[in-house]
């Protein structure tokens, strides 16, 4: 029983790190992977998003109804910044890496003028469960079902909805998109609200385990970046989950040899290795071998 | 080309030379009258201002520094204060052992560049080698400065010490002793003379402003070299600049440490204006400005990024005395610059001034402006 306690508490925490990093990059792998945008303020629309949750939570309004209002204020505050500012800056990659950082900066300084630095927390659901003398939260595995229910949904709007195939179509050729009709514009600004959006519910859950501050971005920002870029372009969603497991796995690992920091540095060695011998990515790798194997097998 | 006084002739060209804006009698005749304000600056400002204005012309090297590295050679980090903060607690550290046993700081000072020079050749080192894509350099220059700020952040255990020095955690880098709680300010001896630059004197605003235009115009020549066009080149076309036989990463690597001895050099001057060094100095906001500064007066010329962070600082100051929103308005100048003048301000005006020059000369029916002779 003991054991099973202890590879129950491992099984759990890489859940736990998996779910974490497959909510915080779920937004970006629509930005960053297809739309080619470096948005550094993605993790001020999950401010965006935990501060809707947090206000709407104490208001009266159920939980999951509070997420999903983060998910819209996140995705309209995304439409906005996409007209007004991302538009200028598609395909210039510094160029909007920089802008972007200014619009965090103004997202996070202003948040800190209006709601002070005062720290909100709202309670986490569910409750918990025992093994042996170990407890676990019950929410954690939620998050968990979630993001895998999140990945799911997005792969499905971009394959069988006709939404996700002119944004596939627009991403891919702009130009040729355009003459056949599709209107670019406007599948620009919806794809970046939905990666905002996206966004806005994963702050909104976080906000119920973590403390929610102007400066909650920061420390996701980062992290969701390193995800989706290890995970690279060819197919953002193996690549994602391939990332995923690969990162969660080496913090989890690291976390209990040593402690949580030597994991987060665990972490960002094992990308930075991953990206140093695949420099475009696992699914580009994953992708070609993919090919591979294919003509072999077609030449038989 | 006369072969007497050819090597004067040869650096003043360079000062002079394309790759940096501003040429002619009018521009140095500018910046003279710059530099002469700025000291005479103690005639007419109180103490406070001149303190200030030390910290101002500390943040001109690290702007100078980015500028180098991004303007010229197209290397965006977001983590320049990695380099900072790594030659401020350099500097500390060393200071701290060894003040009492030498009675100046000259290696403390030398340790202050050349650590976070080191540090880069390591990290580029393995950037470049693999080459990495340019935004992946810029986001993981910025985690390498957080993870770093992270660190320093948990050194309140009293094991944490290096010699005498102790990390300190949030309180900043401290001797271990309980009498001494500052650290050392710049004492530089040659022999029996010893020279001590407190921070709040006037001296050290001299020294600040001393090395700042020794900084500029020796970057000044540097860019105009034949090494400054392989750093454009690395720039605007680094397949074409490798296919001219020039290795790339080399060169890369070498002006990102260039960049992180002048940053380091910041982050000494910074510790000993202040005698102080904090595990913020690797944050994202001293991370942010930075770049903040280089973009908006003008990424491509050293002379906009420097004029760029003076402004800036002397505007932030301005409004941090009326309340807590200059990051705010830096964020907000940042956004509006890149959207209304993506190549800075500076850069705008002067090409604007330029422009206006040429369109008279060409009205007036003279002659066509003069080409330079290589």
């Amino acid at each position: 029983m003991e054991e099973f306690a202890l590879i129950f508490g491992y099984i759990y925490q890489y859940l736990d790190n998996i779910g974490f990093l497959i909510l915080a990059a779920s937004g970006l792998i629509i930005i960053f992977g297809m739309m080619g945008v470096i948005n550094m303020a993605h993790g001020e629309l999950m401010m965006i998003g935990a501060y809707i949750t947090a206000f709407t939570y104490y208001a009266g309004v159920p939980a999951p109804i509070a997420i999903l209002l983060a998910g819209v204020g996140a995705g309209i505050a995304g439409i906005i910044l996409e007209r007004l500012v991302i538009r200028f800056f598609y395909k210039q990659l510094l160029s909007s890496l920089v802008v972007t950082w200014g619009l965090s900066l103004m997202f996070s300084q202003g948040f800190l003028l209006i709601f002070g630095p005062s720290i909100l927390n709202i309670p986490t659901p569910f409750g918990n469960f025992p093994i042996d003398e170990q407890t676990f939260g019950i929410y954690r595995l939620v998050l968990f079902g979630i993001s895998m229910a999140m990945i799911a949904g997005v792969w499905a709007v971009f394959t069988f909805t006709r939404f996700g195939t002119h944004a596939r179509a627009t991403m891919e050729d702009p130009e040729m998109a355009d003459a056949l009709g599709v209107n670019t514009r406007h599948v620009y600004a919806l794809t970046f609200g939905l990666g905002s959006a996206l966004g806005g519910i994963a702050g909104g859950m976080f906000a119920l385990t973590a403390t929610i501050s102007p400066f909650f971005g920061i420390n996701y920002t980062p992290l969701a970046f390193i995800t989706v870029v290890v995970g690279g372009g060819a197919n953002v969603i193996t690549g994602l989950l391939a990332s995923v497991l690969a990162l969660a796995g080496s913090q989890t690992l690291v976390n209990n040899l040593v402690n949580v920091y030597v994991g987060y540095l665990g972490m960002m060695g094992t990308a930075l290795i991953i990206l140093l011998v695949l420099p475009r990515g696992i699914s580009e790798y994953l992708e070609r071998r993919k090919i591979r194997t294919e003509r072999a097998s077609g030449r038989e | 080309m006369n072969s007497k006084g050819s090597a004067l002739d040869k650096y003043l060209g360079l000062l002079n030379g394309p790759q940096t804006m501003g040429r002619g009698l009018p521009f140095w005749l500018g910046f003279l009258a710059i530099v002469a304000a700025l000291a005479l600056g103690p005639e007419f400002l109180s103490r406070y201002q001149i303190i200030n204005f030390s910290n101002f012309l500390i943040s001109g090297f690290m702007a100078l520094s980015l500028c180098l590295i991004w303007g010229y050679c197209g290397v965006l980090s977001l983590g320049q204060a990695a380099f900072f903060g790594v030659g401020g607690y350099a500097y500390g550290v060393v200071a701290i052992n060894l003040l009492n046993a030498h009675g100046n700081t000259d290696i403390a000072f030398i340790a202050g560049i050349i650590i976070p020079v080191v540090f880069a050749a390591i990290v580029g080192g393995i950037m470049f080698y693999a080459r990495l894509r340019g935004v992946y350099i810029a986001i993981l220059m910025l985690v390498i400065s957080l993870v770093i700020g992270t660190f320093m952040r948990q050194t309140a255990d009293p094991d944490y010490t290096i010699g005498a020095a102790y990390l300190g955690g949030m309180n900043g880098l401290r001797p271990d002793s309980p009498d001494d709680p500052l650290l050392p300010s710049l004492i530089f001896g040659f022999g029996q003379t010893i020279q001590e630059f407190d921070g709040r004197s006037v001296s050290f605003y001299y020294l600040t402003l001393g090395l700042l235009v020794a900084v500029y115009l020796g970057l000044r020549c540097l860019v105009n070299s034949s090494y400054g066009y392989f750093l454009v080149g690395c720039r605007e076309d680094p397949e074409r600049t490798e296919t001219f036989g020039y290795d790339v990463r080399r060169i890369q690597l070498s002006v990102f440490c260039i960049s992180a001895a002048i940053a380091g050099l910041a982050g000494t001057l910074y510790t000993a204006w202040g005698t102080y060094i904090h595990p913020d100095g690797f944050g994202v906001a001293q991370n942010i400005l930075v770049v903040i500064w280089v973009a908006v007066g003008g990424r491509k010329d050293l002379s906009a990024a420097l004029i760029g962070a003076l402004v800036l600082e002397w505007v932030s100051l301005r409004l941090a005395s009326e309340g807590e929103y200059a990051l705010l308005v830096m964020g907000a100048i940042l956004v509006s610059v890149m959207l209304l003048a993506p190549t800075g301000v500076v850069t705008t005006i002067s090409d604007v001034i330029e422009r206006l020059r040429t369109n008279r000369a060409q009205a007036e029916g003279a002659k066509a402006p003069e080409i330079r002779k290589p």
